[in-house]
């Protein structure tokens, strides 16, 4: 029977496939969502946590540094770079330089309101006694220095109720100012921040933003300090552009070469530009499935999973090597394929078990990356059975396999006489496991990040500078509507006041401090006495008191005009910096559930998280959580990595599993996953040894090893039917092996530390798999009688 | 300036008179105040009613122990507050460089008997503070007198010197 007559039809099949997967693909959107990485089903307190990391305030700071030249110029170029950037209210919700700027509309919304707003107004606040008390003390104000705080306001504010609402919100760290504006302690950099319109999880319009900033900085910098100054931009929206291009470039730019250098190998093995670029067919098809599976399971492919395309290059090539390598001269492709697929196809099996396991776990960056692999290898696999064999040449074998073969099959030979150095180093590696004492496992959300160490260390240091809040304990609670949410934000900071006073912590933020809820607005109201009354309390507290006759009239005036005014409500505070602030403190919910308003209570420099805890359940609200979004993120990292290792072991003893039915000798399954075992143990020890806290993605990549390592042991305990054939194998392996390398070796020169990682970790791995299969498999015993 | 520069500690008892537009009376203080180079200011008043005051780098610390209260002002958000006080820090100190930062100065007299006058340099202080006029002998201060623009005005004597 000739190929050419059963294998038409898999061709145009597979040509229409590519044809549909191409469409699809054609309509994917492509995320570079880092939340992508964060598990699906979580706890409320961890809903927070990532409704944070998507879309929270936090995620919207665009952190800007000027460093270089003169503090002159650099806050010259400060000013312009806000004053630009202010003229783009569509693009950035708040810039912040240390500038006044804004700072009189805070003061005036506060001091128009100063009634309704400030706590300090109780039943009796306003009594003579306390009058007398507030005025004795204005007294002794004004002989010290600090009295020039409040003389000018003193007519119109003789309890002093705008001295205590600027005391409430000034008790938040702030960055040093020098001429006007911010700079870091050293006063080496002026620094910004602007907040983004755009949610952090839109990075198409934060790269915009960011492009924004360049352009307004490049345009209002002359020429001559533009030299000496350097713009530096950070924080999560900067990140997730930069990470979002970086995975773009290096995905990119490590797969054109991955393929360039495979693409050479295997031109100068096959002669043949045809058969190289059948051999690149599985490959390619491969990845076109998987992007269009990954599409239709998840509705959006993420960056990472594409970045992928790079590493199944290293699997699915190695199918046509085997079976253009394999091919022995004067036969058929598909006779070679007859006596190779049941080895592959075990090889194949094993591999999905792997990436089954990465299918099923919570993850859903994971996940696509299961979906991906899985589908790619399968497309590949199906692609070289059905597909190459119609298409080779008549004729074709890589003559170069027969060339090198007799060198590779000595050293093959000679190979078994290291067993026992590999027995010791192995030992050896096990007992080092053993002994180490620090963890393996990086325990931190933050080891998924895909944020280079530089940038980190950047952003570190400019969050120091601006005094920027790392903000790790919340109180959150839900409620029905945005005043019943800041009702429920006035008896939470009660509690935390006392908590305040107990040194449970130093201090908190409340939605309810900027804007009180409408029932604690009337009682403040109503704790005004009326104009009459009020007059008559103040001469009696007055009396004996040196102060003018008539300086008070301004107070009486705004207390009888407070107790009138109208309430206050979110849109009282438009245009001050306030209402930014309410805004983040007070968010709607997406969707429309009963519970539609969320309001957080951010904590400072909290000392006893658990009795802050206990107070809060005793509130009658229930609901109110207190959020420790570092621990909160830290368990669901554990949790999640747990899992992972769960569906690993679980991939694992299935991969046992099958090669025990397929193999049917608990022997020979043993001699195929020794070399294996040994491999992952030792590329194991040596990420530790050099100093690495494994994650997540490490354990990706050993996932990888064993896919790709069982198909090489599994070729080498294959049986051969002479040696000529065993060398042949071998052969192939070592080609493989090399295209392996180089996909996964070109990896660990990525700056992102999930390619880096699995680049290191599965280049590693692969070379060690293939040289224990050499040192441990013994060849058949059958095929030593049939020397040439 | 020099000679004041040298000082390593100095204290003293003061007395303060200050007249109000806001008040129909001038409002008096005594107490004692104590410097210690290179930046630490105490001013402890003991009459009318007892108030201690702390300045040391950027911060002012206010402490009226009969009521049990303590603000803490950052002066970096009170440019005034940080220019009055200012003038009296860094005089002691010796420091010209500082004093420039905030005023033009103005030294007359002689060693035995000078006279240090400040002109606010930038226009915010300027709003509020007209101009300090700082006396004294050798490295002592004798008298700060503050002018303000609004014409409230204020002079501290300073007595028993013991450098």
């Amino acid at each position: 029977m000739t190929a050419r007559a059963v294998s038409r039809w898999p061709v145009i099949v597979w040509l229409g496939a590519l044809v549909a997967c191409a469409a699809i693909i054609g309509k994917t959107d492509f995320t570079a969502d880092l939340s992508a990485f964060l598990p699906r089903a979580p706890t409320p307190a961890q809903e927070v946590l990532v409704r944070q990391l998507r879309d929270g305030v936090v995620s919207r700071l665009v952190l800007i540094a000027i460093e270089g030249g003169t503090p002159a110029a650099l806050a010259s170029a400060s000013r312009r770079l806000a004053a630009g950037l202010r003229q783009q209210p569509e693009s950035f919700a708040a810039i912040s330089n240390g500038e006044d700027s804004g700072r009189g509309e805070d003061r005036g919304f506060l001091w128009r309101n100063r009634y309704v707003l400030s706590p300090a107004v109780r039943t009796g606040h306003f009594s003579s006694a306390d009058l007398r008390l507030a005025l004795e003390d204005n007294l002794r104000l004004l002989g010290s220095p600090a009295g020039l705080l409040m003389q000018r306001s003193l007519p119109g504010d003789p309890s002093g109720e705008m001295l205590r609402l600027v005391d409430q919100f000034a008790g938040v760290a702030r960055p040093d100012t020098r001429d006007g504006v911010w700079f870091s302690q050293d006063g080496t950099r002026a620094l910004l921040v602007a907040q983004t319109r755009a949610a952090g999880y839109d990075i198409d319009a934060q790269e915009r933003a960011v492009a924004l900033i360049q352009r307004i900085y490049a345009n209002t910098t002359e020429a001559p300090t533009r030299e000496a100054q350097t713009l530096l931009l950070s924080g999560p929206a900067v990140f997730a552009v930069t990470t979002r291009a970086r995975i773009k470039t290096d995905a990119w730019r490590f797969s054109v070469i991955a393929t360039t250098l495979v693409a050479v190998l295997l031109l100068v093995l096959y002669r043949s530009p045809r058969v190289l670029l059948l051999g690149l067919a599985p490959v390619a098809s491969g990845a076109l499935a998987g992007v269009a599976a990954v599409s239709l399971g998840f509705g959006a492919v993420h960056g990472i999973t594409l970045g992928f395309g790079a590493t199944l290059i290293g699997e699915a090539v190695d199918y046509a090597i085997y079976l253009f390598t394999q091919i022995v001269p004067g036969s058929t492709p598909a006779a070679t394929l007859t006596r190779i697929w049941p080895t592959l196809q075990l090889g194949l099996l094993t591999s999905l078990c792997g990436f089954a396991a990465l299918l099923l776990t919570g993850f859903p960056g994971l996940a696509q990356l299961g979906l991906f692999s899985m589908t790619g290898l399968v497309v590949a696999a199906m692609v070289t059975r059905w597909v190459l064999p119609a298409l080779v040449p008549a004729g074709f074998a890589v003559h170069a396999a027969a060339g090198l073969a007799p060198q590779v099959a000595l050293v093959v030979q000679r190979a078994s006489l290291l067993r026992y150095p590999l027995l010791l180093v192995t030992v050896l590696a096990v007992a080092f496991l053993v002994a180490h004492r620090a963890p393996f496992w990086s325990d931190e959300l933050a080891s998924l990040s895909p944020i280079a160490a530089r940038d980190r260390a950047l952003d570190e240091q400019l969050r120091r500078d601006i005094g920027a809040p790392d903000v790790r304990h919340l109180v959150v609670i839900n409620a029905r509507d945005e005043d019943d949410a800041l009702a429920a934000s006035e008896r939470i900071a009660a509690v935390l006041e006392r908590a305040v006073a107990r040194g449970h912590l130093d201090g908190f933020e409340s939605p309810a401090a900027y804007l009180p809820s409408l029932a604690t607005q009337r009682a403040r109201q109503a704790a005004v006495p009326e104009p009459a009354q009020l007059r008559e309390n103040l001469s009696a507290a007055q009396r004996g008191l040196p102060f003018r006759p008539g300086l008070f009239e301004p107070f009486l005036q705004a207390a009888a005009a407070a107790k009138v005014q109208p309430l206050l409500n979110r849109a009282s505070l438009q245009g001050t910096a306030l209402a930014l602030k309410l805004d983040t403190l007070l968010v709607k919910n997406p969707g429309d559930g009963a519970m539609g308003w969320t309001a957080m209570l951010p904590l400072r420099a909290v000392r006893d998280a658990a009795a802050i805890g206990r107070d809060l359940a005793e509130l009658p609200d229930h609901g109110a959580v207190l959020i420790d979004l570092k621990r909160e993120s830290d368990a669901l990292y554990r949790t999640y990595r747990g899992e992972v290792i769960t569906y690993s072991l679980l991939g694992s003893a299935a991969i046992v599993l099958l090669l025990l039915i397929n193999l049917r000798s608990p022997r020979r399954v043993i001699e195929v996953l020794t070399p294996l075992a040994a491999a992952v143990i030792v590329t194991f020890s040596l990420l530790v040894l050099r100093g690495n806290l494994l994650s997540i993605f490490h354990l990706v990549g050993l996932l990888l090893v064993v896919a790709i390592g069982s198909n090489y042991a599994l070729f080498f305990a294959r049986p051969a039917a002479n040696s000529d054939e065993h060398a042949r194998t071998v052969v192939s392996l070592l080609f493989a092996n090399v295209t392996t390398l180089i996909g996964f070796g070109l990896l660990a020169f990525s700056e992102v530390p999930i390619l880096y990682a699995i680049g290191s970790t599965v280049g590693i791995g692969a070379l060690l798999s293939l040289a224990f299969s050499a040192i441990l498999i013994t060849r058949p015993p059958h095929q030593a009688v049939s020397p040439a | 300036m020099q000679n004041l520069a040298q000082v390593q500690s100095a204290s003293g008892s003061f007395t303060e008179r200050k007249h109000l537009a806001i008040l129909n009376a001038p409002l008096d203080s005594s107490g004692t105040l104590i410097y210690t180079a290179p930046g630490r200011l105490e001013k402890h008043t003991r009459l009318p009613k007892p108030e201690t005051l702390v300045l040391e780098q950027d911060k002012l610390v206010i402490e009226y122990k009969d009521r049990n209260q303590r603000r803490t002002l950052a002066l970096q958000d009170y440019p005034v507050i940080w220019a009055l006080v200012e003038s009296i820090r860094s005089t002691l100190a010796g420091d010209l460089k500082t004093l420039q930062r905030f005023y033009r100065t103005h030294l007359a007299g002689s060693e035995s008997q000078w006279r240090l006058s400040l002109i606010p340099a930038e226009s915010n202080i300027g709003t509020v503070v007209r101009e300090i006029h700082i006396g004294g002998s050798r490295n002592r201060v004798r008298t700060i007198e503050v002018i303000e623009t609004a014409g409230d005005r204020s002079l501290m004597t300073i007595a028993g010197d013991t450098p």
